[in-house]
């Protein structure tokens, strides 16, 4: 998004944190208009609520589909997609996606972050920028698809799509966010003679700890979405619920299907923002 | 057959599927441009409203594309219809957002003149405060055209228009010697589309961002 236009509007620094579909900052931060000071606090409280509503709602939701489903009447095709375990085997796989997908995007896009932004490899950074911009552009489907093709069906395929479909935005998420550091404080602990890699790890990444908390969650509801699609591969997961729905147009599969990958999607949203508040370095809370 | 000469041979059906996947996202994206204003500015003046917005609009976000799908389709049905909706539901979230911020960020000492030279509230709405929050309003509209062309291309599979067709023609016929050229057009054609589309919107920036606001 940054690089694609040379002239940005004000409102870049809004949009630079939603890589795709973040919006942590959004909630937690204080807006751009100066406020009293207890921005951080407020923002705690409405997360507060937010994350005691979050749940209950997913409880009532799932209560009430679990409750249809007792009394609903399955004709053999719908009972035969649900029966055995395939539910509880369709969710596991999904989950199981979703966890491998996003260790692997972790371990590659925030080591590749730090690397891009070192003053030998800062020449690269536009080009992954690019690159990333490029990546935004790219439908899931059809990465998956490819891949598919390239390497065969089967789980592999849609773990290497997934991975790749993510891996982009949480790099980019973590090069802007290293980017964004005060450069004064790091001329600060250069100052006091710190070693480049102890201003890395004692002052550089602490201080980026809240943007890659964010990455870490764009990873995980992307890959939770782009899990979805790996049925197309082969891949299992819920996925394989809504496409039985759809092809054998039974409704009741469809629909769990669907609700299942929604509250799955909401409660890994729910406990990464979790992670995010609970996660952040103390000195950062106010005054950001 | 090699890409080149697939692509010779279709190129009829790929323009056809290009120029629905391109109708669709843009006319999805014009309703949502026009929604993701009128509840920014009904919602900026007030926290709560503001927060109940984003909230409700990143919630819609979270939700993968072909669940929403999957949701739509008992509802409203296969086809165009469910299309329409998840891409116009999808589409709100960058430009609520940005909108609400945008208004929020224009200086109140602005305002307060154009109040003081006498201007009405719709006056000041339309001629001071949407003009200053535009810019950040036209990139939540570039962010979510981007979202939109993958999305499109996941709601062809519940016969929804687009090049979206062509990627479920090819892993419907995985192992046929089309598969990869079919995969292969639909998925380069969207990523065309969409860099086509940022590049229209470099433009409209230009001509509609007022000039005394141009970085």
């Amino acid at each position: 998004m940054s690089t694609t236009g040379g002239r940005r509007p004000g409102g870049e620094h809004e949009v630079r944190g939603l890589v795709f579909r973040d919006d942590g900052e959004a909630e937690t931060e204080p807006e751009p208009e100066p406020r009293p000071p207890s921005p951080a606090r407020a923002g705690r409280r409405i997360s507060r609520q937010k994350l005691t509503l979050l749940p209950a709602l997913l409880i009532a939701v799932l209560l009430a589909t679990w409750l249809w489903f007792r009394q609903a009447e399955l004709d053999p095709v719908s009972e035969n997609a649900l029966s055995d375990g395939r539910v509880s085997k369709a969710l596991w796989q999904h989950v199981e996606l979703t966890v491998i997908s996003t260790f692997f995007v972790l371990i590659i896009a925030i080591p590749l972050g730090v690397l891009l932004t070192r003053a030998a490899f800062r020449k690269a950074t536009p080009v992954a920028m690019a690159l990333a911009n490029t990546g935004q552009a790219t439908p899931a489907i059809g990465l998956l698809a490819l891949l598919v093709i390239w390497l065969g069906i089967g789980r592999r395929a849609a773990l290497i799509g997934i991975i790749v479909y993510a891996v982009l935005p949480v790099l980019s998420n973590t090069i802007a966010g290293l980017k964004a550091n005060d450069p004064t404080l790091l001329e600060a602990a250069r100052g006091i003679g710190m070693s480049p890699l102890g201003v890395l790890t004692r002052v550089e990444l602490p201080l980026a700890v809240p943007l890659i908390l964010a990455g870490v969650r764009t990873a995980l509801v992307l890959n939770v979405g782009t899990a979805t699609l790996a049925t197309f591969g082969g891949g299992g997961g819920l996925g394989v619920l809504i496409t039985t729905g759809i092809t054998n147009q039974r409704m009741p599969v469809l629909v769990l299907g669907s609700i299942l990958t929604v509250a799955l999607a909401l409660l890994v949203d729910w406990l990464a923002s979790l992670a995010e508040l609970l996660l952040r370095p103390r000195g950062l809370e106010v005054g950001t | 057959m090699n890409f080149w000469e697939y692509l010779g041979s279709r190129h009829q059906q790929l323009l056809a599927d290009a120029y629905q996947h391109a109708s669709a996202v843009f006319q999805c994206m014009v309703v949502a441009t026009v929604l993701g204003v009128l509840i920014g500015v009904a919602a900026y003046r007030s926290e709560w409203a503001g927060n109940l917005a984003t909230t409700a609009t990143s919630t819609v976000l979270t939700v993968p594309a072909l669940a929403m799908i999957g949701l739509l389709v008992p509802v409203v049905g296969l086809g165009v219809a469910p299309t329409v909706t998840a891409l116009t539901l999808y589409g709100l979230l960058p430009v609520v957002r940005n909108a609400i911020v945008g208004l929020r960020g224009v200086d109140p000492a602005l305002v307060d003149a154009a109040r003081g030279i006498g201007m009405s509230g719709p006056a000041r709405l339309l001629r001071v405060e949407l003009p200053l929050a535009w810019p950040p309003i036209l990139t939540g509209v570039r962010v979510a055209t981007q979202m939109l062309m993958g999305i499109a291309a996941i709601a062809a599979y519940a016969s929804g228009p687009g090049l979206g067709n062509e990627i479920f023609r090819g892993i419907a016929s995985l192992g046929s010697k089309n598969a990869l050229n079919q995969v292969l057009a639909g998925t380069l054609g969207i990523i065309v589309l969409a860099l086509l589309f940022d590049a229209v919107y470099v433009l409209i920036g230009r001509l509609t961002i007022p000039r005394g606001i141009r970085g």
